[in-house]
């Protein structure tokens, strides 16, 4: 039996409980079967994967019928597909996107192209579609030298690579350092080749990146665990050379490894530290995926309440502004979801109240590594005519 | 959260809002209840440490699929530990494709296989000398399309390779290679390229051009367009033109200099010009008040000694005023007419004296710094001399030299008025000498 693209089934994921898939693409194999890449409607997109057949419990293949439903949310009459498109944009964390730009990513990027890397010590599974050359769409697997980033399609030339390769670190300048902790930053017009592989392998890993312009206007921000094998990359973020909008950060990333140890948090308390050096107010770059906006959420509940807690006195936005290059309007949008931002007698007052501000706090989380300003030896990149 | 009837005003952003630290701080005015109660909650919640959903957000943490991953077990014999961490912080040292020593090339699967059905019929070539000639191939070939001018900033038409064989095998003798392999990587190589289109060695391939659409190329390089937007300093160029233009600029601001330079030279004479004529009007005042100094520094033996006779006696005259000062200073200078009418027979052999001293007359306004008038260049610039003025008909017949000078700022005076003695300058009674040579008159009222 072949099923069609778009069908809808239930399949086993690894968990060995059967989800609802949405059939994505298939390919037919040397064997004359064909393998179908699904779409697990509940999880994100990151989950896509290739399965077989055996997978699939065809008992469960859905008539394709659609019916006028009322949301009961909104209210609006639609059909049940649109419903169920509009369910599956909230999963994927996509609102920002109008539908048009949402339908031209969906179809560029609908099927991963790499299933998985060997990055260093480590062997990882892809989210998402990367660009990567024509030539390399026939891998699944590709090999990166952790150092320079040059990618293969086979294992023996990742090793005949490495006896090689001399480099052991980020080409760049390191600009902090405090215990094993090291930060690069790479010039992309400098160092094109790496600049572009980290951009190739970065997209492994974020949906909404985009690599269609090149780097040469951004500098990249390597943050490394380094040891006698050298500086072992565990995330980055990059940053426009000269941003119109006042972004202080374009892309952040720590590698799947490396998650959940309080690197991102640091990648994000960094790019404010150069922020403040440069005497600039900052902000990400929009949209920020749902890691993104949860991480950036914390960092700024965490350095306003900090403050709030040990200010005595009137305050104002601007200042708090001024006091930690925090953009105001995420000042307030943050003030204002945690409910912190009332009005009374005819005026704005902030409610610092101790026991209000230790909830939030905790619920925010604990901070990532802490970025030790001393060891910070970096001025603010100039142009060079 | 219930909301109160009325709008709050929008928040701005510069004013300073009170920070309230406690509950107690709502509870005392007729605050709306809706805030009340609101705050009586949060600060309840966080009392019983209740979960409060994060207003915006729409997943927690925990929703978030965390990647798998695992370990490489070939890691630690792949990569070495050879890492030495210097005490400093590491400096960038160039792209390693600048230097250019480093073998950029890796090869791919397809280069793997042909060398696997290569090495099969003989002698193995290792792998890391297919990279090196590989590689060196295609710097050579992107050396020659630059020579050739063809080299392209995006990616449009196909390329094709221009390096021949014969020039490869001449650039590359010192890899010593056998002639055979050679010819067989060359092949192997151009074969390639020709299904590609494009060089193999990815540093070397041109970006796709910025209207290309295909989402699945990537890394277009900016339209210039963009840059008009940052300083102007960023869009310099390096060319003739502009090495041309700097050239000018440098003359310019040679001459300029020169010029200045010049300049200040100049006023640095005029300078000093002034500070001698000050030096020497003061000189001169100094002798008219100090005769006894003329006396001793002028007078010869045999001659009479004039000046006991006319021994000043300064007191008579003391006034504290400049104009008694001046005015002393021409009393006094009769003194010294006699003495220099009587030595300045004597002094013909030290003329300069006594053109000064010609100049003491008692009741001429001693104007010390100007200059006399040269009539010469009067006549030049067709500067006539005021006429007598017709109140003065009985002095007509009188050759009236007319009494001119450069005053302040430059500019030319002819003086009718004796400031001193209230006469016009050149009627009969007054005292007036003109500053041409002439005896001078001695005045004996005084005595």
């Amino acid at each position: 039996m072949v099923l069609e693209v778009g069908t809808r089934v239930l399949c086993r994921w690894r968990d060995g409980k059967h989800h609802p898939v949405k059939v994505i693409e298939r390919r037919r194999l040397n064997s004359g079967d064909y393998e179908y890449y699904v779409h697990y409607t509940e999880f994100n997109r990151r989950l896509d994967e290739w399965v077989r057949l055996e997978q699939l419990d065809l008992d469960s293949v859905e008539n394709d019928v659609d019916e006028k439903v009322e949301d009961k949310v909104t209210g609006l009459k639609m059909t049940r597909h649109q419903k169920r498109k509009i369910d599956e944009t909230h999963v994927e964390g996509h609102e920002e996107l109008d539908p048009a730009s949402l339908r031209e990513h969906e179809e560029f990027t609908k099927v991963k192209n790499i299933a998985t890397i060997e990055l260093g010590r480590y062997q990882i599974e892809t989210w998402y579609f990367s660009p990567f050359p024509p030539e390399y769409n026939d891998s699944s697997n590709l090999y990166f030298c952790e150092f320079c980033l040059n990618f293969m399609k086979r294992k023996e030339q990742l090793q005949r690579h490495m006896k090689k390769c001399d480099l052991k670190h980020p080409p760049g300048d390191e600009i902090y350092r405090s215990g094993t902790l090291s930060m690069f930053e790479v010039d992309g017009k400098k160092n094109k080749v790496y600049a572009q592989n980290l951009c190739y392998l970065a997209k492994l890993f974020l949906d909404h990146k985009t690599l269609y312009y090149d780097v040469d206007l951004f500098l990249f921000y390597v943050l490394c665990e380094c040891d006698e094998r050298g500086c072992h990359m565990v995330g980055y973020f990059s940053k426009e050379k000269q941003s119109e909008e006042s972004y202080n950060l374009a892309c952040i990333l720590t590698l799947p490894p490396y998650q959940r140890k309080g690197y991102g948090k640091f990648l994000i308390a960094f790019s404010y530290e150069l922020s403040k050096k440069e005497g600039k107010v900052g902000t990400p770059e929009r949209p920020l995926s749902d890691l993104g906006l949860l991480s950036y959420r914390g960092y700024w509940t965490r350095v306003l309440l900090d403050i709030l807690k040990k200010h005595k006195g009137n305050i104002s936005i601007k200042e708090l502004s001024d006091m930690t290059a925090i953009r105001a309007e995420d000042i307030l949008a943050t003030l204002q979801a945690l409910e912190l931002i009332q009005y009374r007698k005819g005026q704005h007052v902030i409610c610092a109240d101790p026991k209000v501000l230790d909830r939030h706090l905790k619920a925010a989380g604990r901070g990532g590594l802490e970025v030790d300003v001393s060891k910070l030896i970096w001025t603010p990149y100039k142009e060079q005519g | 959260m219930s909301r109160l009837s009325f709008r709050p005003r929008p928040l701005d952003i510069h004013k300073k809002l009170p920070i309230l630290k406690s509950i107690k701080d709502f509870e005392d005015d007729d605050t709306p209840s809706a805030t009340r109660t609101q705050m009586l909650r949060l600060v309840a919640e966080a009392d019983n440490e209740a979960q409060v959903p994060q207003a915006a957000s729409k997943k927690t943490a925990s929703e978030i699929p965390t990647p798998e991953y695992v370990i490489v077990d070939t890691y630690e014999r792949d990569y070495s530990a050879t890492f030495n961490q210097p005490t400093s912080y590491l400096r960038a040292r160039g792209a390693r494709a600048e230097i250019g020593e480093f073998i950029e090339y890796d090869l791919d699967n397809e280069d793997e296989d042909w060398l696997e059905e290569y090495n099969k019929e003989g002698k193995i070539l290792p792998a890391e000398k297919v990279e090196t000639i590989i590689f060196k191939l295609e710097v050579l070939d992107h050396k020659a399309r630059e020579k050739a001018g063809v080299i392209t900033p995006t990616l449009g038409a196909p390329i094709p390779v221009l390096l021949t064989f014969d020039a490869a095998v001449e650039a590359l003798q010192a890899l010593s290679i056998q002639y055979g392999v050679f010819q067989a990587i060359y092949n192997y190589w151009k074969e390639k390229r020709q299904r590609w289109q494009k060089p193999v060695l990815r540093r070397l391939q041109p970006p796709p051009p910025a209207t290309d659409t295909n989402p699945y190329n990537v890394f277009r390089p900016r339209e210039k367009a963009h840059r008009l937007h940052t300083r102007r300093m960023q869009r310099r160029e390096n060319s003739v033109q502009s090495f041309e233009k700097l050239r000018q600029v440098r003359r310019n601001l040679e001459q300029a200099k020169n010029l200045l330079e010049a300049v200040i030279r100049r006023e640095e004479k005029k300078r000093d010009v002034i500070d001698i004529e000050v030096i020497l009007q003061r000189t001169q005042m100094k002798y008219k008040n100090e005769t006894e100094l003329l006396e001793d520094s002028l007078a010869l033996p045999g001659l009479p000694s004039y000046m006991s006779k006319f021994a000043p006696s300064e007191d008579e005259f003391f006034d504290s005023d400049a104009y008694a000062a001046q005015n002393q200073a021409i009393m006094d200078s009769r003194y010294v007419l006699p003495s220099g009418g009587g030595i300045k027979r004597e002094f013909r052999r030290q003329p300069v004296q006594s053109s000064w001293l010609h100049k003491l007359d008692p009741l001429e306004p001693l104007l010390l710094f100007t200059k006399p008038l040269d009539p010469a260049k009067l006549a030049a610039a067709g500067i006539v001399p005021p006429a007598a003025s017709s109140l003065q008909n009985t002095m007509a017949s009188r050759s009236f030299h007319p009494r001119g000078r450069i005053g302040r700022g430059g500019r030319i005076i002819f003086d009718r008025w004796n400031p001193f003695m209230h006469t016009p300058i050149d009627s009969g009674d007054s005292f007036y000498m003109p500053p041409k040579p002439q005896q001078p008159r001695i005045n004996h009222s005084h005595y």
